[in-house]
């Protein structure tokens, strides 16, 4: 009752201080998020020093000291259906100097033996079920580590009336966002080591992995600045789909005898403390 | 209870990009804070082959730790002093997978499969074959243990090639096929002579072998999942195993089966120690690779303590013969911690004064004439007739109907689960 009287009042007030008074920011549950301890920005200086030191000696430090140029396979669980197929063959127009091939019901721990003779640097698996590609695992060579991602709301070019001709040959710009937790930063240079670690500019176009609650959702525009050059229009090319990290390992893929860096399997109650609490 | 005093702990973690650090846990919550921590590296200074892969204890009395790194470097940690020597392991292929001392003389194992003997005049070596772990015996330190990947465990005596023991693996499972073996780490019991080993593996078995009785072992227990680390736990054929999917677990080898889990990790468990603290203080302390590191509590098995510690840590000791204070602390503070400890004392010992001023007696109920309780007994049934009020017995029965009903409840539901068109 008592709000609706003055909401009038209220408005007044907000003109008459006029526009130099800062805009409050909505209580959501991100923006109320549980403190890690584990964010490089909470972190003290000795911290950071060892956090960077961490990240320069990782399996990944070599593709960003851009000593290599990335290769990568994609496959699939035996026997895909178009979706899944038309799915991977996305990815390898998304994804510069990347493949897809047919599994031929080998085995993951064969396929990365053999990806490591031929020098590719990452594995995609996608895998499917009822006719939904539902799994991504992105494996990097030659020792790891790997990454067990569930895949949803996946929807390829034609579900979102695009056409694929319009997505051209030019390497991406990749924008990793949000990625904040040290598992996160993990996660994100993982998924950043993917792409050329130069873009081509010119095709103006930018893939983007966007975490928002421990969700990292994927999309592809071409954008085009404004002639103010202060603003970008934006132009879908697709496809999109959404990620959540289910395990990070050490190491090459081995679920059965592997050493797991994190995971979420067997300890959801343990870990999701509160709805504010995210890992990524 | 308030009574407990605080005892600090000192435990030397090693992590995989190479930094070691100690931290002084105090059993008092209260006191844990990053104070605590220091880095006995200096980071900045840290090569990619720099990686702790091994840590032991050189001397009984916990002052001195054998550091191995990835390069096959060898450093040894004084406590008081810092890093005062380093030796180079450039005898074989791999990284150091075990340590330890045997008089003067240092031992170190490589993943290669070679064991070498210092000493002072000659050096020893010995071909042992692939291995993931080499570890001395406590109590017979002329004894070492060593186990790898299709390699069983071997126990060897200092100064013969030969093995004096050699495990035999488990016959052949139901369907006639072989049985992997992969040691991942292995552990003398304490206090049995060096004959009882436990070793765990990556396939998931906790076995116990008895080097007096027989080759094959004497316990075994199957788990669904990688074991990775194995520690003696507190009571004799009890072991503290840490599992490749974070879990942690006691295994009790007398009945042959997991006994109490110890909750909190997300990651893989690296090392695990167990930790007695005072008279009857029990702690488990263990390392993930969730850069985690975490102190339970033996028996109630609470999470006590846990720091992140910014890299994946690889192992931990823990010192209990002796205490290492920290190098921060300057010591003028120190001298008033020192102060404000005596203080606490003080101000403990009259707590307890006053605690036992206050306490009831407990023998005076007994000791009140018969006559007297009589009295009390009466007294107190007038009371309790004279306040129960009609509520009270409304209360009362209600209750017990509702204990009926459950009851009745129960007997209908087992008879169900009995009743054969029910099962049908």
């Amino acid at each position: 009752m008592a709000r609706g009287k003055d909401k009038k009042k209220r408005k007044l007030e907000k003109k008459q201080e006029g526009d130099d008074v800062p805009k409050k920011v909505p209580h959501t549950l991100e923006s109320l998020r549980e403190k890690d301890e584990t964010m490089l920005v909470n972190a003290d200086e000795e911290e950071q020093e060892e956090a960077q030191k961490d990240m320069e000696l990782d399996e990944l430090s070599s593709y960003y000291q851009n000593s290599y140029e990335p290769k990568v396979l994609i496959t699939f669980s035996d026997n895909p259906h178009s979706k899944t197929r038309i799915f991977g063959k996305e990815l390898t127009r998304i994804i510069p100097n990347s493949i897809s091939r047919y599994r031929q019901r080998s085995s993951v721990k064969r396929i990365i033996q053999s990806a490591i003779r031929e020098d590719v640097t990452d594995v995609i698996i996608v895998n499917e079920n009822q006719k939904q590609p539902n799994g991504f695992l992105l494996i990097h060579l030659p020792d790891g580590p790997t990454a067990h991602f569930r895949l949803s709301s996946c929807k390829i070019t034609p579900e979102l009336r695009k056409d694929h001709k319009e997505i051209t040959t030019h390497r991406p710009e990749v924008i990793l966002n949000n990625f904040s937790t040290r598992l996160g930063l993990t996660v994100g240079r993982m998924l950043g080591a993917l792409f050329h670690y130069e873009p081509q500019f010119r095709g103006r176009r930018a893939v983007t992995f966007h975490n928002q609650r421990d969700y990292i959702f994927f999309r592809h525009h071409r954008y085009e600045f404004t002639k103010d050059g202060k603003r970008a229009k934006l132009l879908e090319l697709g496809p999109r789909f959404t990620l959540k990290l289910i395990s990070l390992q050490q190491g090459t893929f081995d679920s059965k005898r592997g050493d797991y860096e994190w995971i979420i399997a067997g300890r959801r109650h343990q870990l999701e403390t509160s709805r504010r609490k995210f890992f990524l | 209870m308030m009574l407990t005093q605080d005892k600090a702990i000192d435990l030397f973690v090693a992590t995989k990009i190479g930094s070691f650090k100690h931290i002084k846990y105090h059993s008092d919550a209260t006191k844990n804070s990053k104070k605590c921590i220091e880095n006995l590296v200096d980071i900045k200074s840290l090569q990619k082959d720099d990686g702790i892969t091994c840590m032991a204890w050189g001397n009984p009395q916990q002052t001195e730790i054998l550091v191995a790194k990835k390069n096959q470097e060898i450093q040894v940690y004084d406590t008081e002093q810092g890093f005062t020597k380093t030796y180079t392991a450039d005898f074989g292929t791999g990284h150091v997978v075990g340590l330890g001392r045997y008089k003067r003389r240092l031992i170190a194992a490589l993943s290669g499969g070679v064991v070498k003997v210092w000493s002072k005049k000659q050096e020893q070596l010995i071909e042992v074959g692939k291995i993931d772990r080499m570890r001395m015996c406590p109590d017979d330190n002329t004894l070492f243990a060593t186990g790898g990947e299709e390699n069983d465990l071997k126990v060897y005596r200092i100064g013969e090639p030969e093995p004096t023991f050699t495990a035999k693996n488990l016959p052949h499972d139901w369907l006639q096929l072989r049985r992997p073996i992969w040691v991942t780490d292995l552990t003398f019991l304490p206090n049995e002579g060096g004959h009882l080993l436990a070793a765990c593996s990556r396939h998931g078995y906790v076995r116990l072998y008895d080097t007096r009785a027989q080759r094959r072992p004497v316990c075994n227990v199957e788990f669904t999942m990688a074991a990775t680390c194995i520690a003696p736990s507190f009571d004799e054929r009890q072991v503290l195993v840490g599992f490749g999917r974070g879990q942690l677990h006691q295994v009790d080898l007398r009945i042959g089966r997991p006994d109490k889990g110890y909750k909190g990790s997300a990651g893989a468990i690296t090392d695990v120690v167990a930790v007695p603290v005072g008279q009857d203080g029990r702690l488990v302390v263990s390392t993930s690779l969730d850069r985690q590191i975490r102190v339970h509590q033996y028996e109630s098995k609470e999470l006590l303590y846990k720091q992140y510690l910014t890299s994946k840590l690889t192992s931990v000791l823990v010192q209990t013969e002796s205490s290492t204070p920290l190098r921060s602390a300057p010591d003028v503070k120190e001298e008033a911690d020192a102060l404000a400890v005596e203080a606490d004392a003080v101000a403990v010992e009259d707590d307890m004064d006053e605690l036992f001023d206050n306490m009831e007696t407990v023998s005076e109920k007994p000791r009140k004439k018969p006559s007297e309780l009589a009295e009390e007994d009466q007294k107190a049934k007038r009371a309790k007739t004279e306040g129960s009020t009609d509520e009270d017995a409304i209360f009362h029965l209600l209750r017990s109907t509702e204990k009926q009903k459950r009851k009745r409840e129960k007997k209908k539901k087992e008879k169900k689960a009995k009743s054969v068109f029910h099962n049908a």
